[in-house]
Order: structure tokens, then C-alpha cells, then sequence
């Protein structure tokens, strides 16, 4: 596989689907441990992120698991959000922005010079903190991806049904497709997001602060709908709220801000492990500070 | 309903635990019948049994504390998880008293460690002791006042039934020192069982009211 001729818009192919790990008491439970051992989709090795001759964020060692939520935890300024961001190439809209260290996706260097950053950013969707629907119909805000990447589709309709009802929206919305999708409350309007983003049939999801703008009724049902997609989407979420990473993730890693004796702050991997383990009992004093709340 | 998962989960916590109940109202069978029977192959099956109460209640406390440290229960989520904590220990105890009672079997087989005119109360502390068990499961499963009601009436005859033989041990004993303390001491572990079946109960009406049990009344022997 590594000495095949690439084709510049071939990011790899998704390995064969893993059976999801069941932690079973008596014969009820639904609940998914990831395994010991990751089914590295993404890997990131000792990587560092600059904005010019600033280091925004060193030391970044994981990999993103098959299918797995992962979650990016920490204080302001720790560079959760930089990383995010490598893996879709946005930092690449950003003067002056450079990554150190290697990022892959499924064995492939993300940056290397003949990788196409739009295909990139097809098979990694984005969803973001605000959520930013076109103003646009509601039909045409899940079409409008399809379209333009030039997607085969015998029925943009049933493309467009399945997507909302994968986002957990159609219900809500069937009845008013043609109206504009400005309309929607704002959970719905994250949902639309969702809906938009999965329409063009990514692998991977990532999620920057998702709920933030969100009240707790529509977080929570984000956060069940997190779970269902990880069924058949890899999800990297950036969160501030590390009890949301508790109830969503598979795996944590905890960013923590270093200020040096210039008075300038750089972030770094502090700790990545299954989020059970983080929130029980993790490694690193830093990581049991930050989550207790005895931080700063 | 939002948060399906975690529901799932702490439903799947309290079922183990019901389940955990049925595995101690075994082992009190058993004991006893390794106890009256003076049957080696009983005891040997009370072991396995506290063994897998163990195991059980270990895996449930690890799962409760990840559910703790994960979901941010409050208000019946967060009695829940702390009453299953407390709940398994009882459990767990009822195990292990079922295992000190086959052990006493076991230590002066192939003699009775029960003399014969003594076989009857124990037989029905036995029986009594099993009913508390699955009382106490019936309770956890589904807590009603009926339920709760049976245990406090069982737990009342286990009560008499110990103190009687106080009087028994106190009055003409002719069977000498060795079985006057081990009749003790089993009367305790019979007494003890059916105490954490009815500690059991009282988490229970923590569990569905908020309110914590009472101090429970020291029984005198």
C-alpha cells in the first residue's frame, strides 16, 4: 500500500469495519469501551503548530480511533483548537501557518505537497461553534454540498431526507424543506450543520465547541446524536466543557497552556487516554487539576 | 428521552444487582444445607457463590463509579448510583456470612456441626433467610410498600428466633462448649444475613424518597 502510485486526491481507504467493544453487566448494557489498542484512522506525531515564529501548541502525540469519539480538552490558549484544525488543512487558510512533526491519515502525510486540501476537507467535515447555516432553504443548505463536489445522485430528495434524518432532523423538518433554513431554532440550526456536513459523506467529523451556543436540552440531544453517528462517522470534538468530553468520548486528550518567561502562552499534550481512565484516575497531576477544577 | 445510554446503564447496574441478590439467597441455601446436612459438596458450592458475589460486586462498583465520573448524576440518578455502591456491600456481605456458615460445616464435618434437637430452628432460619434475599431482590426490582413489608416481618421472626436460641445455649446445654459457640456464632450469621437484607430495603426507600434511613435499632442477641 505505501509503495502504490497515489493518486493525489486518494487520502486511502477505510480499513474494515471493527467490531465495537461491549462492556456488558448481566445482559443489558449499551455501553462502548474502546479497546486497549487504537484503530488509528488519524495519527499525530510529535507535532507542533506555529503561527510565524510563534509556537502555538507542541508535543501533540495520538491517533484519532475508527469510529471513536475523540475529545480535545483544556484551557483557553492550549492549542485544542489549532490541532482540531490540522486535520481538516484549515489552518491553511491562516498567514503564516505551519505544521511540525507528521500528521497522517490512514498511513498518508495529510500535507504532502500533492494532496488535494478540498478532497481533504470532504472526507473531514467540520462542524462549528456557531452554527452557520447558508441562508438558504433548508433543502438546498443539505444539496448544496452534493452539488457542488459533483456527487452522483439518482435522488437528491432521498439524499437529502437521509441526511437530516441522520441528524436526528427530519421530523422537525419534512413539512418546510423550502423555507429558509435562518428560521430554525439554533439547536436545529447546529442539526442542519450536522445534516449539511455528513450530506457529502465524510469519514471523519470534526466538532469545534458544537454546544456551546446551545441551551442544555439542545446539548443533550446533540450529544445522543454524537453517539449514534459514531456508529458509522470517526468524531473529533473540541470542547471547553470537559463534563460534556465525560459523557460523549471514547477517548481524551488534555491540553494544558504554558505561559514561558516571555509572558507568552504555548500549548501542549498534556495526556491522551481512554476518557474512563481520565476521569477516574489520570496520570498526570495537570490532567487531575484541570478536571477536579483546582486549575488556576 | 435524551441521555438513553446512560439510562440503559444505570438500569443495567441495579438489574446486576437484583441478579446478586438471587446469588446470595442461593448461597444461604446452600449453607444451610451444607450446615444440616453436614455436605462437603454444598459447602464447596457456597464458596464458589461468595467467589461470584465478589467478582460481581466488583465490576458493578467499577462500573457505578465510571457512571459517577462520567454522567454527572443528580437528584434519583445520583441516590442510584449511591445506593448501588452501599447496596453491593450488602450484598456482599450476605455472601460472606453464607460462606461462614458453610465453613463451619466444613471444619467439623463429618460431624453435625448442629445438634439434632436443634436442626428444626436452624432449618428455618434457613428458610427465612433465603425469603429475605429474594425480598430483598423484589424489592430492588420493583419497590413498593408490600414488598418492604415482607422483609420487616421476616426480618421480626429471624430476630425471635436468635434470641431464643440464646436461651436455649444459656439453659440445660449438654452438648458442650465447641457446639454452644458455633451454635452462637451460626445464630449470628443467620441474624446478620437477614439484618443486610432489610439495610437493603432501607437504601431502597433512600432511593425512591431522598430520604436517608434511620439509625436501625441495635438488636440485642
Amino acid at each position: 500500500m505505501a509503495n502504490a502510485p497515489i493518486n493525489p486526491t486518494d487520502v486511502g481507504t477505510p480499513p474494515v469495519e471493527q467490531p465495537v467493544n461491549k462492556v456488558t453487566i448481566g445482559d443489558v448494557s449499551d455501553r462502548r469501551e474502546p479497546p486497549a489498542e487504537i484503530d488509528a484512522v488519524i495519527e499525530v506525531e510529535d507535532v507542533s503548530v506555529y503561527y510565524g515564529a510563534y509556537e502555538a501548541v507542541r508535543g501533540v502525540n495520538l491517533q484519532i480511533g475508527y469510529n471513536e469519539i475523540t475529545a480535545l480538552i483544556g484551557p483557553s490558549g492550549c492549542g485544542k483548537s489549532t490541532v482540531l484544525r490540522c486535520f481538516n488543512r484549515m489552518n491553511d487558510l491562516v498567514v503564516g501557518a505551519r505544521v511540525k512533526g507528521r500528521i497522517t491519515y490512514h498511513g498518508n502525510d495529510l500535507y504532502r505537497a500533492d494532496i488535494d486540501p478540498i478532497e481533504v476537507r470532504r472526507r473531514i467535515g467540520m462542524v462549528f461553534q456557531k452554527p452557520n447555516p447558508f441562508p438558504k432553504s433548508i433543502y438546498d443548505n443539505i444539496a448544496y454540498g452534493p452539488r457542488v463536489n459533483g456527487l452522483k445522485t439518482k435522488n437528491m430528495d432521498d439524499l437529502v431526507e437521509q441526511a437530516l434524518t441522520r441528524a436526528a432532523l427530519w421530523d422537525e423538518v419534512k413539512d418546510k424543506l423550502k423555507e429558509s433554513a435562518l428560521a430554525l431554532s439554533g439547536g436545529q440550526q447546529q442539526r442542519l450543520c450536522i445534516a449539511r456536513t455528513i450530506a457529502v459523506q465524510p469519514e471523519v467529523i470534526l466538532m469545534d465547541e458544537p454546544c456551546s451556543a446551545l441551551d442544555p436540552i439542545a446539548t443533550a440531544r446533540i450529544e445522543d446524536l454524537m453517539h449514534e453517528l459514531a456508529r458509522d462517522f470517526t468524531i473529533i470534538i473540541v470542547t471547553h466543557n470537559m463534563q460534556q468530553a465525560a459523557r460523549v468520548s471514547d477517548r481524551t486528550a488534555f491540553f494544558t497552556a504554558e505561559v514561558d518567561d516571555k509572558g507568552e502562552r504555548h500549548g501542549r499534550l498534556v495526556e491522551f487516554d481512554r476518557t474512563s481512565q481520565i476521569f477516574t484516575n489520570p496520570n498526570d497531576k495537570r490532567t487531575e487539576d484541570y478536571i477536579t477544577g483546582r486549575f488556576g | 428521552m435524551a441521555r438513553e445510554g446512560f439510562h440503559s446503564q444505570l438500569g443495567a447496574v441495579l438489574g446486576a444487582l437484583v441478579d446478586m441478590t438471587g446469588t446470595a439467597g442461593e448461597a444461604i441455601e446452600r449453607a444451610t444445607m451444607a450446615l444440616l446436612d453436614a455436605d462437603l459438596d454444598a459447602a464447596d458450592e457456597v464458596a464458589t457463590l461468595n467467589t461470584r458475589l465478589d467478582d460481581a460486586r466488583r465490576v458493578v462498583e467499577e462500573q457505578t463509579y465510571e457512571l459517577l465520573a462520567r454522567q454527572q448524576p443528580v437528584a434519583a440518578d445520583l441516590r442510584a448510583l449511591v445506593s448501588a455502591i452501599r447496596i453491593g456491600i450488602d450484598i456482599d456481605r450476605m455472601g460472606s456470612l453464607a460462606n461462614h456458615i458453610a465453613k463451619v460445616a466444613r471444619r467439623r464435618h463429618p460431624a453435625h456441626a448442629v445438634p439434632a434437637d436443634l436442626v428444626p430452628r436452624f432449618r428455618e432460619m434457613g428458610i427465612v433467610a433465603r425469603r429475605v434475599a429474594e425480598s430483598a431482590g423484589a424489592v430492588l426490582a420493583e419497590p413498593d410498600a408490600a414488598n418492604a413489608a415482607r422483609l420487616d416481618v421476616d426480618d421480626d421472626t429471624m430476630d425471635t428466633l436468635h434470641r431464643r436460641l440464646f436461651r436455649v445455649v444459656l439453659g440445660d446445654w449438654e452438648h458442650g462448649v465447641e457446639a454452644a459457640i458455633d451454635v452462637v456464632l451460626l445464630g449470628r450469621y443467620y441474624e446478620r444475613f437477614a439484618d443486610h437484607a432489610v439495610a437493603i430495603a432501607e437504601t431502597v426507600v433512600y432511593l425512591v424518597t431522598g430520604e436517608l434511613p434511620d439509625e436501625r435499632a441495635d438488636h440485642l442477641g
